[in-house]
């Protein structure tokens, strides 16, 4: 059962029709007055669709734009993201963390190589032990030192017997 | 992608240059020297040149002649070998390799009689100079050069 309102409603847009219709102008009180409210609501409704020129969207239509909308500010977005970060790709990244890693230890041979001035000492040749026969050369002395030049290690043997310049021969 | 794979090129070049200079392999020249004074010295051997002033402020002779050498290269660090003139020899026996060089058995022969014997650490950075007997109006040196 529709209620006066929705009734009204209906006629104000002459969906109203037959028999409901009689009954309904038959129930108005003041039938002139309703009539002169439905012109003025008709061209309100006139007057709107001009001014306005809204084009209405079904359904369809709506969703479709509203998924076009989305897309391209998707688009725009990823754009957007791409050119702050074009150069660090993936590949790039590990490519660079490798280069990283060969120059890291091409500076660490280098560094075990040139070892600072400090720890040189251990660089240097050492003389561990020395012997001279004896019974040969009984007097004689051995002594060892370092050049800081060039870094030569001498071992310093005074006392051996000495010999004529035949010895020289090649 | 050529970019790409030129600098993964580089970068197994360098690693491996690094890596080989590493485990290098090393000639150890040893010589015998007659060092003396003479009117018209004959340039220094090659293999002396780098300490050239040092054995002339050392041991105050203008020329270093080699009457015996030896160039060994060493691969396992436990090589032995001799260089000898004719009546000396200098038997040098590696043995082993250290993190800065070798360790090495020396003894010099005057014919079959040993006159000296040492033990050193030889480093690949630092020449061995050994002061030997007096040879007429010259010196014997000893001298051992990681090249």
């Amino acid at each position: 059962m529709k209620t006066f309102e929705e009734k009204w409603t209906a006629w104000l847009d002459g969906e109203l029709t037959g028999k409901e219709l009689e009954e309904f102008e038959a129930s108005l009180p003041d039938r002139a007055a309703a009539e002169a409210e439905k012109r003025a609501a008709h061209k309100l409704g006139v007057l709107l669709k001009q001014e306005l020129g809204t084009e209405v969207l079904n359904n369809e239509e709506f969703f479709s734009h509203q998924i076009r909308e989305r897309l391209a500010r998707d688009a725009c977005a990823q754009d957007r993201h791409r050119t702050r970060s074009t150069w660090w790709t993936v590949p790039r990244l590990a490519l660079s963390g490798a280069v990283s890693l060969a120059l890291f230890l091409v500076c660490a041979v280098f560094v075990m190589h040139d070892k600072n001035p400090a720890e040189q000492s251990q660089y240097l040749t050492q003389i561990l032990n020395a012997r001279v026969d004896a019974a040969v050369s009984p007097n004689a002395t051995i002594s060892i030192f370092e050049t800081k030049e060039d870094k030569v290690t001498v071992l310093w043997v005074e006392g051996l017997q000495s010999l004529p310049a035949d010895y020289a021969a090649k | 992608m050529q970019t790409r794979r030129l600098w993964f090129v580089t970068l197994f070049a360098l690693v491996m240059s690094a890596a080989g200079s590493l485990h290098a392999a090393h000639t150890v020249w040893s010589g015998l020297v007659i060092a003396q004074n003479v009117a018209q010295p004959a340039p220094i051997p090659p293999a002396l040149m780098r300490i050239e002033e040092t054995l002339k402020e050392l041991f105050g002779y203008n020329q270093f002649q080699v009457i015996g050498q030896s160039t060994k290269t060493l691969k396992t660090g436990e090589e032995d070998w001799l260089a000898s003139s004719k009546y000396f020899g200098l038997h040098v026996d590696a043995r082993g390799e250290t993190s800065a060089g070798y360790l090495v058995d020396l003894k010099l022969y005057k014919e079959e009689d040993l006159l000296l014997e040492t033990e050193t650490k030889l480093s690949k950075r630092s020449p061995l100079v050994i002061k030997g007997p007096q040879v007429g109006n010259g010196q014997l040196l000893l001298i051992l050069v990681v090249q």
